[in-house]
């Protein structure tokens, strides 16, 4: 790694550790000894979202070029938000794309990520599944987005009905994370799930 | 039942089919493709050449080739920037540092002006931490002109990528502080029902952003540096036209602009 990304980067974890956030433990930024290029972030839901209560991780890797381009970040912890594949948790936000500008710090990219979360584009989304179930059917993605923050994150909004849903098919034979997003992407309906998870 | 083969493929699975990459990833490796290309082929900032290189670039195009004759007449030597975005702040930084060299009282107004502006950006809300860094490198590259005025020293500072995006950036949080404290008289000129805000966020503070009028008369105005810019483009004519960047200004130095590049020109 470039002197120039290593000694900004250690100033910036310096940045996020001493912050109001860190303090109030709603950010943190973790990271192997002597290697600021892959580091571990973490972000608690919003008060108010269905992410309330979840703690999501996150992977970020700091390019050699950095701080002239963005820092490459991925959910770790599965989320079902239209701006972040429920998937690979790859995230579609400006200030990671085009719209990063140098006088940024990985503070910024956390607490934008926090916003994010609390304010979602459905018009520009990433998972295509989620952001039609967030236009046309938005009860249904609230439902399934607490269940994911209870499931992946540690939230504590236990649903019995969409656990014996998923249990159900499980005991078909299928995975259980395949289960759960089958149903989730069929709004709960077991048969539709069904025969996604069978084409 | 549906059978996977007659599924719709989405653009999004055909990319991925494709490159092996997801959509985003595909793009982003493209671009940094031609970014290399790019850096391989050009200086950051070149030496000064005879004008005569661009004559050669262009030989096979009679509008240009006659407007360049044209250019002939006023300025013999160019000196070319890198075409990754930044060359306007590049061509501009460069070209007015070169002027400071040899211009003491110049200098002695610009880095008053150029210590008041960190409190002023900070002022505007930019993260001090992040802007003292910038700033300090502007000012140390700033200094180094008044403690070795030499035009070696200034190319190799300019050239040398680490420095030389610092400076950019910088130039760039000037030119967005100016389209923020002006905000008012900005915002006429800001296309896409866009506020002067979401317009510094989108197009000014980013890097490989390229200039617009905007960009160049903030800049010029913020710092009070008038500049002369010669347009070659495929106008009617035959011969360069010129305009000058603050309104009402001595021009300091020539910027030579082609669609999407500038250069620095040299009489």
């Amino acid at each position: 790694m470039a002197n120039i990304a290593a000694g900004r980067i250690q100033r910036e974890l310096r940045e996020v550790m001493n912050s109001d956030e860190a303090i109030k433990n709603q950010i943190k930024i973790e990271f192997p000894i002597d290697d600021y290029s892959e580091l571990q972030g973490e972000i608690i839901g919003p008060p108010e979202t269905p992410y309330q209560g979840g703690r999501f991780k996150l992977h970020i890797k700091v390019p050699e070029t950095y701080p002239f381009n963005p820092p490459q970040v991925k959910f770790v912890t599965k989320i079902w938000h239209p701006n972040i594949s429920s998937v690979t948790g790859a995230i579609c936000l400006d200030i990671l794309k085009d719209q990063w500008a140098a006088a940024m710090t990985l503070r910024t990219v956390l607490l934008s990520l926090q916003a994010l979360l609390a304010d979602a584009e459905p018009d520009d989304p990433q998972d295509a599944v989620v952001a039609k179930q967030y236009k046309d059917d938005h009860d249904e993605y609230i439902r399934t987005a607490k269940h994911w923050t209870t499931v992946y994150a540690g939230g504590n909004t236990k649903n019995q009905e969409l656990e014996q849903k998923v249990k159900q098919i499980v005991e078909m034979g299928f995975e259980e994370t395949c289960a759960r997003e089958a149903l989730s992407s069929s709004c709960w309906d077991v048969a539709k799930a069904i025969e996604n998870l069978m084409s | 039942m549906a059978n996977k083969d007659v599924k719709p493929v989405s653009m999004d699975q055909e990319i991925e089919q494709l490159t092996g990459m997801a959509r985003d990833e595909a793009i982003l490796a493209h671009q940094d493709k031609i970014e290399k290309e790019i850096k391989e082929s050009t200086q950051l900032v070149s030496e000064k050449m005879p004008l005569s290189v661009l004559a050669d670039e262009f030989k096979s195009d009679p509008v240009y080739c006659q407007k360049i004759d044209d250019l002939l007449t006023t300025h013999r030597f160019i000196r070319k920037t890198r075409g990754d975005g930044n060359c306007f702040f590049r061509a501009f930084g460069f070209a007015y540092f070169e002027t400071l060299l040899t211009d003491k009282v110049e200098l002695h107004r610009f880095i008053g002006i150029a210590k008041k502006s960190k409190e002023e950006l900070i002022l505007l809300g930019f993260p001090a931490f992040t802007l003292e860094d910038f700033h300090d490198t502007f000012m140390e590259a700033v200094r180094s002109i008044q403690d070795k005025p030499s035009l070696e020293n200034l190319v190799e500072t300019y050239c040398d990528q680490g420095i030389s995006d610092y400076l950019v950036v910088y130039f760039r949080l000037l030119t967005s502080g100016e389209l923020q404290k002006r905000a008012d008289f900005y915002q006429d000129f800001i296309e896409g029902g866009r506020t002067v805000k979401e317009f510094c966020s989108q197009e000014v503070e980013p890097m490989s952003k390229e200039s617009d009028h905007i960009h160049i008369i903030a800049l010029t105005n913020a710092l009070e540096v008038g500049i002369r810019v010669a347009y070659l483009d495929r106008g009617e004519g035959g011969k360069v036209n010129c305009h000058d960047f603050y309104e009402g200004c001595i021009p300091q130095t020539t910027l030579l602009y082609r669609p999407g590049h500038y250069d620095i020109l040299y009489s």
